[in-house]
């Protein structure tokens, strides 16, 4: 019986320490080791001087920090928006469809997400571009138009846009499995009695996805409020002064940029402590909400 | 009346689907357009590279500014694979362990790789560029492959420990009871059953290397180590007003193995993706 035991833990030891080594170092550890550096003046020299809470006091004076919150409560609900309701739109038009064109579309869309960040940024970039020879304003132009300043004048849409056709896709995909799971009777039912489509949509269909639909707004909301890399790829934070600079990419830039501010690690991990703790707060809040608890039922026999 | 309504909604989602494919045929356009600046015409002589795989041959400063195509395919194919392959080989481990054992802490640990996944890791990146200076694998291929494992692990283990949920304990129960041992089983038994599950995370995760940005932009300074997205980047960077064809004929041949894999698995990757990360 003991050495089953030994036997039973060493298997499982070996099978399961790679994972967890991997994941304790690389990402336990940095999540730590961030908040000790915002408590640093952490610089370009590396050398560690405690600072207590003073980058933290800087954070709360700056008049830049409203800008940065302001941005990102732009960015994420503007976002959000677009990939909740393009998502919706495209589940429904693809369970109401011939079921080949309908898997079809949801391929198709699903593609973005795939592509490599820095080609999808290189075509947004081009088709929005300002200039007269980018893609939208030569169309403009060939009908006799006047060039428009995309990116320059509409560049939260333009990043809606660029971040939404990326994200829209997960809503799509558990909106519509959703969608084929409602039973037919229910909607013949309602057709029996002279419903119209739109009716059975906002009176059946949404009721009974509405907590699959609060799933992707929390999900996405978290995944959000620390995403900056299409924006690092398209607009950095401009056009002009800080138009489009959200919280975490105003920690990349302190830490990243270019400029000589750059290399200001510690004052870049308040950011990165205020989101990771707001994302902490978050999940488990979610957790406990969609009781993903019932996910991790215990094995019944071994 | 109900015939003419659905032929239309029918039209219309043909229309739709095929949204997300304008970008992707324009840039087609122009990678093999005569104008470097917009779709015109047709011609090959932005692929001119591929020949000897230096960039702007016939310029001897530009010529010198950017690495080898081919040494770039190559760092691009190593990161994608390395990711792949290690994040295969831990996590179908450690996937079999959280669905079959139950030991103290299994839940605490579930839980823990649920609230990691909700934090996108590129958020770490302050620390772990202290770190991997710290270890000495800044500006390495290494390092970057490590980074990118720890953070897709955690999903490759949730994807898999669902597939070794749906397999019956019958199964196993049976192969242990004609006598093979645990991990024999394992080998034997498990891994054939859950293929799906691990072509799934493997085609994610050698999508996912081979996509990167973010962690070789941060990491890596020496161009001798770029991947397909810093070349990209940088070009678009020096000249993105100038020369947009070659830009283009460049992610062409970035994209060919993604497209590719993307017809063949799109329906794996979707079931990983319902936990995805991207936003």
């Amino acid at each position: 019986m003991v050495q089953r035991n030994i036997a039973k833990y060493t298997t499982m030891a070996i099978m399961l320490l790679p994972a967890a080594i991997i994941i304790i170092v690389f990402l336990a550890t940095p999540s730590i080791l961030t908040i000790l550096i915002s408590l640093t003046n952490l610089d370009y020299r590396f050398r560690w001087e405690w600072v207590g809470l003073s980058n933290y006091y800087k954070f709360l004076s700056d008049p830049n920090t409203p800008i940065f919150i302001r941005n990102t409560i732009i960015f994420v609900a503007g976002t959000l928006t677009f990939n909740v309701g393009v998502g919706l739109l495209l589940a429904l038009l693809s369970t109401h469809i011939h079921d080949t064109i309908g898997t079809f579309l949801r391929a198709v869309w699903y593609m973005p997400r795939v592509l490599p960040s820095v080609i999808w940024a290189f075509v947004m970039m081009w088709m929005f571009s300002p200039m007269d020879t980018g893609f939208l304003n030569s169309i403009l132009k060939s009908m006799g138009g006047k060039p428009v300043l995309w990116t320059f004048q509409y560049y939260w849409p333009f990043l809606f846009i660029v971040n939404g056709f990326i994200g829209c896709s997960l809503g799509m995909v558990i909106f519509s499995s959703a969608i084929k799971s409602i039973p037919q009777e229910l909607i013949m039912a309602a057709k029996v009695d002279g419903a119209s489509g739109l009716t059975i949509v906002r009176r059946i269909i949404l009721p009974l996805i509405k907590w699959h639909i609060a799933f992707v707004v929390a999900y996405q909301t978290l995944s959000l409020l620390a995403s900056f890399e299409y924006i690092l790829l398209t607009l950095d934070g401009g056009p002009g002064y800080y138009s489009t600079e959200v919280l975490i990419l105003q920690a990349y830039h302190l830490a990243f940029g270019q400029y000589l501010a750059a290399m200001r690690y510690g004052y870049a991990a308040v950011f990165v402590t205020i989101l990771l703790v707001i994302g902490l707060v978050l999940s488990i809040v979610y957790w406990k909400v969609f009781r993903l608890r019932e996910l991790m039922i215990e094995p019944k026999l071994e | 009346m109900v015939k003419a309504k659905s032929l239309i909604l029918n039209m219309v989602g043909l229309l739709v689907a095929l949204i997300p494919l304008v970008p992707i045929g324009l840039l087609v356009a122009l990678a093999f357009s005569e104008s470097q600046v917009q779709p015109q015409g047709f011609t090959t002589k932005n692929f001119d590279f591929l020949e000897t795989g230096t960039l702007f041959a016939n310029d001897p400063v530009y010529s010198k500014l950017y690495p080898n195509v081919y040494s770039v395919a190559l760092n691009t194919f190593l990161l994608a694979v390395g990711n792949m392959l290690i994040v295969v080989l831990i996590s179908s481990m450690a996937g079999y362990i959280i669905s079959r054992y139950s030991f103290k802490g299994r839940s605490a640990l579930l839980g823990s790789f649920l609230v990691i996944h909700g934090v996108p890791a590129s958020i770490l990146l302050i620390a772990l560029y202290y770190m991997l200076k710290s270890l000495g694998l800044l500006n390495t291929l290494l390092g970057v492959i490590l980074v990118k494992v720890a953070v897709d692990t955690p999903l490759g283990v949730w994807v898999l420990k669902g597939f070794y949920d749906s397999i019956p304990w019958d199964i196993e129960i049976s192969s242990l009871v004609d006598g093979a041992s645990r991990l024999g089983a394992f080998r034997r038994i498990m891994l054939p059953l859950v293929a799906p599950g691990i072509f799934a995370v493997g085609l994610f995760s050698f999508l996912s290397g081979w996509g990167e940005y973010i962690f070789v932009y941060t990491f890596i300074q020496s161009s001798k180590n770029w991947t397909f997205s810093m070349l990209i980047r940088s070009l678009v960077g020096e000249m993105g007003g100038i020369n947009l064809a070659l830009i283009a004929a460049l992610s062409m041949i970035y994209l060919v193995p993604v497209i590719i894999l993307f017809v063949v698995g799109e329906k794996y990757l979707v079931r990983v993706t319902i936990g995805g990360v991207k936003g």
